[in-house]
């Protein structure tokens, strides 16, 4: 089961072949279902109709020759009935009655006890029919006192002529034999009308078991009769002639269907019954037989009502089956067929995608679906081959360019110090810088030396990003170094690069710095701020604080010939300061929340005993920290400094 | 008149009966053909419950042409079954017959009623009987309720009352009863009076022979009434295989029976065998109930004499 459902997992023309197929069986089977259900209804129609119609003509050949039986009766208690007054004319027309109905058994014509007092108690004219044999006799005695049986009994308290139940004949041992007879009977009356007598014909029932046993329309259908007390008299089943009735069964084991069906012959009316004979689902057709008592019925089981129906199904069935399989086998190659284009377009892209883009697509020469896949596919690969050849030279161009700004970032941060401690020969002189850039290169600077016992120190951030700021950042370091190596004061450092950078600045680009100059022996400081971040000081005991600034001034390279003011601070020995560009302040996570004055305070505080390279490590840190994984926003350069 | 005709035929058999004469040969006729009502005394046969106690008996069936009557009548049997009423209206025609073994504790006897309704309410109905007898409990219980009923004699079965030519039969709880439930009857607390229920509680099968023949062959009387009750007991005990033994016999005679109606006819047999105040099979004639059937009898002129139980037992 599993390598099936592994193997249709694999196949997509299995899958479909499968599905098609079953698709088809289900349209079949509600087709054949409608089918067969609607055959069904006619067949068993047509069954009853059939069965119907088979019992209706038993019963009127039955009933023929009862009438006969009753009409010869009728005939004989006519010359009875004018010749009471001779009581032995009464043994030649019991025999008579024989002579004329060869087929009659016996007749009795019974008077009451004493009805003729010279006859005594006992007066019966009974004729027998022995093989053609016909013996007249008186048949009452003590022994057989006639008045107390049924027969005779039946038309006397009925009062009317009626049929006995069918009995099995004694024979002249007076062992039970099993002939069955039944006898018709009539009232005899004197001419007041008086009740006198019986008279009674007896007629073997042999040939009716006969006629309604032979009543066979299907192979094992079979035909029974039972009388007043449900008594079975015509039945398959020999032993339960005379011995069981309909409702026997019912009285260890209780079936109300039975039952009904029981009920309703009794009461001579005709119907059918769905029961279950022995296990098995039957229909029972009954009749009354005329005015008997008695009812003749078939016993149809439905499995052979619909063993003609049944076959068909089963054929069909087989031959669905079959089809279906047959089908699913050419749906399969027909499916199979048709996807084997799909099937090499697979390997074909298999090999592809191995690395093999040159392999080139046979032409399969379809128009269809599976061609313009084809085709879509083979301009994709085309497709696929010039992109990677342009991505192979975008690749190749974009690592040049990347080797050049790794070069150019290289030339760039040699441009600034980088070696610390920055002046080992000092020990008041604790200076920590860091700069990274946001790209390759970046716009910021910062620059320091010593010159004349007066620290000269620098924070920029030039407008922009990327290549062009980091050009624009290398002249104004430059700039910074030439002037500040000439002993300016800030603000003549910062009016000196202001000029040549204002020349010529096609781009409007500009920077903005912090310029210090620190005297070294008396820690008085001369600073210009030229549109830069002010720097945060932090004096030992207090907490952090932004260095009041007076004039801002405006960023470098905006326009030529601006004046720059300068401010100056007197002592700042002892103190923890920290210049940065905004690549601190404004370092954004990825919500873009800014890393913010407040939190560089609250840090500056917090670090103001840690050395400056620890400083600059643990705000390097935090702001990695606040990033939380989003990259640099901006350059970011900061630079820590205090005069011990 | 029919009655007096069968005392006689059997009076002239009883007085026939030394003319058998083996020294342990015991002819033995039930009352009836072949069925469950005699059980006890098949299987005793069948089980060598009589060969054990000595005896050769014989189980000869009345036929159609040879009642229990005729057959006693032609000296042909030394035992048969009688039921009490039956036994007493012989001994008081003056034939003296002695009881060597009780086998009914109850009465049988129901009227069953063609429509569904109580029969002490359809007074001046058509009641069938059986031409033999075996009527005076409901005879003595018609005129003590002026009920009137119109008596139909008939040989046997149940055809008149299913065609509708009589509204009521008596009927044996053990027999007819089930023949007409098996004809499709619904048989109900309403239609079916048990003379049992209503003060008419008197005894009915037992084995009977003449005293003269008791007095001959006493130790041979008791012996077969203690081999039948021994076959009695046996059969209370083993319905089935009693059945089946009941069953061979059915199918011998070629009766028109089959098994279940020998079964509930066996069951209820069994059921009447046990005293309904001891709930024990007692195997012993009542004298309180003889006293009532003699009561009931001589009310309605049946006795001449009381039939005191010590002329039915043996002394």
């Amino acid at each position: 089961m599993n390598r099936i459902m592994r193997y249709l997992r694999k196949s997509l023309s299995a899958r479909l072949s499968l599905w098609v197929v079953c698709f088809a069986t289900l349209v079949f089977m509600v087709t054949l279902g409608i089918m067969f259900v609607q055959s069904r209804k006619a067949v068993r129609q047509e069954a009853f109709s059939g069965a119907e119609q088979v019992l209706d003509n038993t019963v009127q050949r039955v009933q023929s020759i009862l009438n006969r039986v009753e009409m010869a009766a009728d005939q004989t208690a006519w010359l009875v009935a004018r010749h009471l007054r001779t009581p032995d004319s009464m043994y030649v027309y019991s025999r008579h009655i024989l002579v004329n109905n060869p087929d009659l058994n016996g007749c009795s014509i019974a008077f009451e006890p004493y009805h003729y007092p010279e006859k005594g108690k006992y007066f019966s004219a009974f004729s027998l029919n022995e093989d053609g044999k016909i013996s007249t006799t008186q048949e009452g005695n003590p022994t057989y006192e006639y008045f107390y049986m049924d027969w005779y009994q039946l038309p006397k308290l009925l009062d009317r002529p009626c049929w006995t139940e069918p009995f099995a004949d004694y024979n002249p041992a007076g062992i039970y034999s099993k002939e069955m007879i039944a006898s018709y009977c009539q009232p005899i009356r004197d001419k007041e009308g008086n009740y006198i007598g019986t008279l009674s014909v007896d007629i073997s029932l042999n040939w009716l078991s006969e006629t309604i046993s032979a009543v066979k329309p299907y192979p094992h259908s079979y035909s029974i009769m039972t009388g007043l007390g449900g008594t079975f008299f015509v039945h398959p089943d020999s032993t339960k002639l005379f011995y069981q009735t309909i409702f026997t069964e019912t009285l260890e084991h209780p079936d109300p269907a039975r039952t009904r069906l029981g009920h309703a012959m009794q009461r001579c009316e005709a119907g059918r019954q769905q029961l279950k004979i022995n296990g098995e689902k039957c229909y029972v057709f009954y009749k009354p037989l005329g005015d008997t008592g008695w009812s003749a019925a078939i016993v149809c089981p439905e499995s052979d009502i619909f063993a003609g129906l049944n076959r068909l199904q089963r054929g069909i069935l087989l031959v669905l089956l079959l089809g279906i399989l047959l089908m699913l086998f050419v749906c399969s190659r027909i499916v199979s067929r048709e996807m084997k284009p799909l099937q090499q377009l697979t390997r074909q892209i298999e090999i592809i995608s191995a690395g093999h883009l040159d392999k080139k697509l046979p032409d399969n020469g379809r128009i269809d679906e599976l061609g313009r896949l084809y085709q879509s596919f083979s301009g994709m690969q085309q497709s696929l081959v010039n992109y990677i050849d342009e991505m192979k030279q975008t690749t190749a161009a974009k690592a040049a360019i990347e080797n050049e700004l790794k070069v150019a970032s290289d030339i760039q941060m040699s441009m600034v110090p980088r070696i610390f401690p920055a002046f080992p020969n000092r020990q008041d002189i604790d200076l920590y810088a860091s700069m990274t850039p946001a790209k390759e290169v970046g716009g910021d600077l910062y620059d320091y030396f010593v010159q004349n016992e007066k620290l000269y120190f620098c924070v920029g951030d030039v407008s922009g990003k990327g290549v062009p700021a980091s050009l624009f950042m290398a002249v104004t370091r430059n700039l910074f170094r030439i002037f500040a190596q000439q002993g300016h004061s800030p603000e003549s450092i910062a009016t000196g690069i202001n000029r040549f950078l204002s020349q010529d600045n096609n781009q409007l680009m500009f920077v903005t710095m912090f310029i210090g100059q620190l005297d070294l022996q008396t820690g008085h400081m001369d600073f210009c701020n030229c549109g830069h971040n002010p720097p945060v000081i932090v004096t030992p005991g207090e907490p952090a604080r932004f260095m009041p600034v007076k004039y801002a001034n405006q960023p470098l390279g905006i326009m030529e010939g601006m004046p720059f003011q300068g401010e100056s601070l007197e002592q700042t020995r002892g103190s923890l300061f920290l210049f940065y560009t905004d690549g601190l302040n404004e370092a954004e996570n990825p919500d873009h929340d800014q890393f913010g004055d407040d939190a560089i305070l609250e840090m500056m505080t917090q670090l103001s005993q840690l050395p400056s390279d620890l400083v600059i490590a643990q705000l390097k840190a935090a702001v990695e920290k606040h990033r939380n994984g989003a990259a640099p926003n901006d350059d970011l350069t900061l630079v820590a400094l205090r005069l011990l | 008149m029919n009655r007096n005709l069968h005392f006689l035929f059997l009076l002239g058999s009883l007085l026939l009966l030394p003319a058998i004469s083996q020294a342990q040969k015991i002819i033995f006729t039930p009352q009836w053909t072949p069925q469950a009502q005699f059980a006890g005394y098949y299987v005793a046969q069948d089980k060598g419950f009589y060969r054990e106690a000595g005896l050769d008996v014989d189980i000869v069936h009345p036929s159609a042409s040879q009642s229990a009557l005729s057959r006693i009548a032609r000296n042909e049997s030394h035992a048969t079954t009688l039921m009490l009423p039956q036994a007493m209206e012989i001994i008081d025609n003056g034939i003296q017959l002695v009881n060597i073994l009780q086998t009914s504790m109850n009465s049988g006897l129901v009227i069953v009623s063609r429509k569904n309704e109580d029969p002490l309410k359809q007074k001046g109905m058509r009641v069938g009987a059986w031409s033999v007898g075996f009527d005076q409990l409901p005879l003595s219980m018609s005129i003590k309720e002026n009920l009137g009923y119109q008596w139909i004699r008939f040989v046997s079965g149940i055809n008149l009352l299913l065609s509708g030519a009589i509204d009521a039969t008596v009927a044996m709880s053990y027999n007819e009863y089930y023949q007409l439930v098996q004809a499709g009857m619904e048989l109900t607390d309403t239609n079916v009076y048990r003379f049992c229920d209503h003060g008419y509680n008197v005894q009915e099968d037992g084995v009977y022979v003449t005293r003269e023949y008791y007095e001959k062959n006493r130790d041979k009387a008791i012996k077969f009434a203690e081999a039948s009750r021994r076959g009695w007991e046996w059969a209370a005990e083993h319905p089935e295989e009693t059945l089946d033994i009941v069953m061979e016999y059915v199918r011998e005679y070629r009766v028109d029976t089959n098994r279940t109606l020998q079964k509930l006819m066996l069951d209820e047999i069994l059921r009447l065998q046990l005293d309904r105040e001891s709930g024990q099979r007692e195997f012993r004639l009542r004298p309180d109930m003889v006293t009532l059937m003699n009561q009931l009898m001589i009310e309605n002129q049946m006795l001449i004499n009381e039939v005191k139980y010590e002329d039915l037992i043996a002394l």
